[in-house]
C-alpha cells in the first residue's frame, strides 16, 4: 500500500475555512532515538482520522507531536499554516493523552474546573459537560474513588470543555465498557462532523465503524493514508447464520454459528443470497467476517 | 514535601502532559510547583511559628531582639531555603530518574534532602570552631545567611538549566 500525502478529495467533507493540520517531513522521539520517521500528511476536511498501527509503532508519539508536548528533531507540524509551538496554534486543538492526567486528591468537579481554569470555560461549560458524559453523579466523588472506567469519562469531558477545531484523541475508548465507548463515540461522531478528528484505537471494528479516513503508521513511517472506504482486504469472508442448518451447508467452514464462504468482493453477495434461498436456505444473518484493516497490521 | 508529592503524581498520571499541550513550558511547571510548595511553607511556618511565639510569650517570656534575629534571620528563611532545595532537587530527582511500581522516590526523601542547608550550617560552624560569644553569634548568622544565600543559587541555577537537562520528554507519562 501506498503513503499518500494528502487525503483525498472526493466525497461529501469540504474543506474547513482556514483550519487544517499539516505535518511536513516530521522525525520526532524520546531524547535522540527516532520514533518517527519522515511522517508527512495534511488534513483540512472535517471528519475522523483513525490513526492505527501495531504497538510501538508511533501512534502516542505522532500525537504528542501533533499537540506540541513533542519537539520534531526534524520537520515541522502546522496547524492552520501556523507552527505548533506558537500558542496560537496550541490554543486551536485540544489533546487527549492514553493517560487520564487527572489530579488526585480532586473531586471530578474540582478536577474539571482545574482545566476548565486553563480554558478560560465557565462551570455552564462543566455542568454542560458533566451531563454530556453522564457523570454528573460523580461530580462529588474523589477521583480515587472512581473505576478506570468512570476516570476515562471524566478524561474525555475535558475536552469538550471548551470549542475547538481540531481533536487529537489517543484511544478515547481505552477501558471504558461497550455501552460507555459507544455512547463517546456517538459523542466524537457527532464532533466530526465540523472538526477534524484524529482518533487512535486498537480496536478494528471501531476505527472501521466510525473513521472517515486511516493513517496506517508501521515501525514510525506512514505506511498508508486513504479513505476507509477505499480499502478492500485480501479476501473478501461473509457468514452466514441461518434458521435451520440445511444440507446444502454441510461442506462449509463453520465459525461459532456461521457458515463461511469466502467471496470475490462485496458485489458477490446478492448472487451467495440468491444462491443459498434456491436451496432453502433460511438466513437469518449474513455479515462480513473479516476487517479489511486486520490486512494493514500484517 | 507536599508540592514534590503533587509533581511527583501528576508527572507519572499525565498531568504534566496536559499542561504541556496548553503550550506550558517545562521551566514554567517547575516554577509552579515551587512557588506551590513556598506557598505551602508558608501556612505551616505561620501556625508553627504562631504557635510557637505564643506559647513561649504565654510562659511569661518576652519577645526579645535576639528572639526576632533568631526568627528573621535564621529560623523563617532557613525554613524557605530548605524547602525550595528540597523541592527543586526532588524535582529533578523525580524526572531523571525511571518510576517504578510501588516506589514513591524521591518523597521519602525530601526531608533527607531537606535538612542539607541547616546541616551545612552546623558542620562549617563546628569546622571554624565558632563558641559561644557574641562575636561567634553573629559570624553564626554569617554562615546562615551565606549558606541560604548557596542555596538559591543553586535552585536559581537549576531553574535557569531545566532546559538543558531536563528534555521535556522526561515529564512525559510512560506510554
Amino acid at each position: 500500500m501506498v503513503a499518500e500525502e494528502t487525503a483525498p478529495q472526493a466525497g461529501p467533507a469540504r474543506s474547513i475555512e482556514g483550519v487544517g493540520i499539516s505535518c511536513q517531513s516530521v522525525n520526532a522521539g524520546y531524547l535522540g532515538s527516532h520514533v518517527l520517521q519522515e511522517v508527512s500528511f495534511t488534513i483540512d476536511k472535517p471528519g475522523i482520522y483513525v490513526v492505527l498501527g501495531p504497538n510501538g509503532s508511533g501512534k502516542t508519539t505522532l500525537f504528542r507531536t501533533l499537540s506540541g508536548i513533542l519537539r520534531p528533531y526534524q520537520g515541522n507540524v502546522l496547524i492552520d499554516g501556523v507552527p505548533i509551538d506558537r500558542q496560537q496554534s496550541r490554543n486551536r486543538l485540544h489533546y487527549l493523552s492514553h493517560a487520564d492526567g487527572l489530579p488526585e486528591g480532586l473531586t471530578v468537579r474540582e478536577a474539571l474546573a482545574v482545566y476548565a481554569r486553563v480554558e478560560r470555560a465557565t462551570s455552564t461549560d462543566i455542568d454542560r459537560v458533566l451531563d454530556l458524559l453522564g457523570i454528573r453523579e460523580l461530580s462529588g466523588h474523589f477521583l480515587s474513588q472512581l473505576s478506570a472506567g468512570q476516570k476515562k469519562r471524566v478524561s474525555v469531558a475535558r475536552v469538550f470543555l471548551n470549542d475547538r477545531a481540531i481533536y487529537l484523541l489517543d484511544e478515547p475508548t481505552a477501558s471504558l465498557d461497550p455501552k460507555v465507548a459507544r455512547e463517546i463515540r456517538s459523542v466524537i461522531l457527532d464532533l466530526s462532523r465540523e472538526k477534524i478528528v484524529l482518533y487512535s484505537s486498537h480496536n478494528l471494528f471501531e476505527a472501521r465503524e466510525i473513521g472517515r479516513y486511516v493513517l496506517v503508521l508501521k515501525e514510525g513511517r506512514l505506511a498508508l493514508f486513504d479513505r476507509i472506504e477505499n480499502l478492500r482486504g485480501s479476501h473478501f469472508v461473509v457468514g452466514v447464520r441461518v434458521l435451520d442448518p440445511s444440507e446444502y451447508l454441510m461442506g462449509w467452514t463453520r465459525e461459532g454459528d456461521y457458515f463461511l464462504r469466502e467471496l470475490p468482493g462485496p458485489e458477490g453477495v446478492p448472487a451467495l443470497i440468491r444462491d443459498l434461498e434456491s436451496h432453502g436456505v433460511q438466513i437469518r444473518e449474513l455479515r462480513e467476517m473479516n476487517n479489511p484493516l486486520e490486512d494493514l497490521f500484517t | 514535601m507536599g508540592g514534590l508529592a503533587v509533581f511527583t503524581s501528576d508527572r507519572l498520571k499525565g498531568t504534566l502532559e496536559y499542561f504541556m499541550a496548553y503550550g506550558i513550558s517545562p521551566r514554567r511547571l517547575f516554577l509552579n510547583f515551587l512557588i506551590a510548595s513556598l506557598v505551602l511553607v508558608t501556612i505551616v511556618l505561620s501556625v508553627a511559628v504562631g504557635v510557637g511565639v505564643g506559647l513561649y510569650l504565654a510562659r511569661g517570656n518576652s519577645f526579645t531582639p535576639g528572639l526576632a534575629i533568631a526568627l528573621g534571620l535564621y529560623a523563617v528563611p532557613m525554613s524557605f531555603a530548605s524547602a525550595a532545595f528540597a523541592t527543586t532537587m526532588g524535582m529533578y530527582w523525580s524526572t531523571l530518574s525511571s518510576p517504578r511500581t510501588g516506589l514513591n522516590s524521591p518523597i521519602g526523601l525530601a526531608p533527607l534532602i531537606g535538612i542539607f542547608p541547616p546541616v551545612a550550617t552546623l558542620f562549617i560552624v563546628a569546622a571554624l570552631g565558632v563558641s559561644g560569644t557574641t562575636t561567634s553569634v553573629t559570624t553564626f548568622y554569617g554562615i546562615a545567611v551565606a549558606v541560604m544565600a548557596l542555596v538559591v543559587v543553586v535552585v536559581v541555577l537549576l531553574l535557569a538549566m531545566i532546559n538543558r537537562f531536563l528534555r521535556r520528554e522526561r515529564l512525559l507519562s510512560p506510554a
